[in-house]
């Protein structure tokens, strides 16, 4: 049965794109989406690890082997064809699994920041930089942290030099504003540099995982 | 037994919902079809889907209540989280309609190919403007 999945897109047809919004636990990645557009739950499922262990009493059901999870994303319309998902995606190690699917044919991401944990976005860096996918780093400026000039946060990361860095504020709608749109012109010199390699992830990296 | 308050549910609302989620896809975990739809997958119902929707016995409410989100083209994401049903669960019952002709696929994927010149200016001049 092909027919329902035709893969030519219609003339005119609404065309929503992705972006993603990473980083470490609780750096901000809900605020960042609030701020700038409305907040919707997506319920998805996890497959049980030992890093549920713990967390999830497996006692009474050891047949179970998903658990259900939430994640958060957002919509920017841009004009009635032209819409942007912002997709929240959870760095910790246990969702890797949905790394690989939220990224398929995302235009590009912002990696957020809190300069007082500065490793936990590492591993969202690496993935992106092994991925090709257009990214940035934003740093969340939480009251009470201390402030580093971003060339400092880029040679910590060790950050190609092409990378934006940004201070950013996630509660605040025109600082997510800037940072989408320095993400925007970002993708745009990337392709502009480099036409062959720097559009949207193509095959997944691993095996297609679903949520 | 526990009493509950007068006027509270016994369920809280973050404990989600009491039907396990595969209940409503008679415990089939993978769609029909074969195909993984992705989440920003655009889906339209079809004037078949529109126009028997509610009699047919093969669609449940849940397949039904996607017929009517559907109206207008829209997402998998979007779907699910307006049904509050795990994706893996919408991308089950979507496979149903789909082969029953109530709903086609108009976009499959994001665009593998570079973004457009003109895609990345509509967008950076749409971010501009909001």
């Amino acid at each position: 049965m092909d027919s329902g999945h035709s893969s030519e897109p219609e003339p005119d047809v609404f065309a929503p794109h992705k972006l993603l919004i990473a980083g470490g636990f609780a750096v901000g990645k809900t605020t960042m989406v609030a701020a700038i557009s409305e907040v919707r739950p997506l319920l998805t499922e996890a497959p049980m690890t030992a890093a549920s262990v713990g967390h999830d009493d497996l006692q009474d059901v050891p047949a179970k082997t998903t658990t259900t999870v939430a994640l958060d994303y957002g919509r920017i319309t841009l004009s009635p064809q032209t819409v942007l998902y912002l997709f929240g995606v959870p760095g910790q190690e246990r969702f890797w699994f949905m790394w690989d699917e939220l990224a398929y044919g995302a235009l590009g991401a912002v990696v957020l920041a809190d300069v007082r944990r500065l490793d936990d976005c590492f591993p969202s860096v690496n993935y992106f930089e092994t991925r090709k996918l257009p990214f940035l780093v934003a740093l969340n400026c939480f009251e009470g942290a201390p402030r580093y000039e971003p060339d400092e946060v880029r040679d910590a990361l060790d950050l190609d030099p092409g990378v934006p860095v940004v201070l950013c504020d996630a509660r605040e709608r025109g600082s997510v504003k800037h940072v989408l749109i320095t993400l925007a012109e970002h993708i745009a010199a990337r392709a502009a540099d480099d036409p062959a390699g720097a559009g949207p992830a193509a095959a997944p990296a691993t095996a297609m995982t679903r949520l | 037994m526990i009493a509950v308050p007068p006027g509270q549910s016994w369920r809280r609302r973050e404990s989600g919902p009491v039907v396990r989620p595969y209940a409503v896809t008679g415990g089939r975990t993978e769609p029909a079809d074969g195909q993984v739809l992705d989440l920003i997958a655009v889906v339209v119902a079809t004037s078949k889907g529109v126009g028997a929707s509610g009699e047919s016995p093969r669609r449940s409410p849940e397949h039904r209540k996607i017929i009517e989100m559907a109206h207008q083209p829209t997402t998998v994401a979007d779907i699910a989280s307006g049904t509050r049903l795990p994706v893996g669960v919408v991308r089950v019952l979507l496979a149903d309609l789909i082969m029953l002709g109530a709903i086609k696929v108009v976009r499959q994927r994001p665009a593998r190919e570079m973004p457009s010149d003109d895609l990345l200016r509509e967008i950076l001049n749409g971010l501009r403007a909001l």
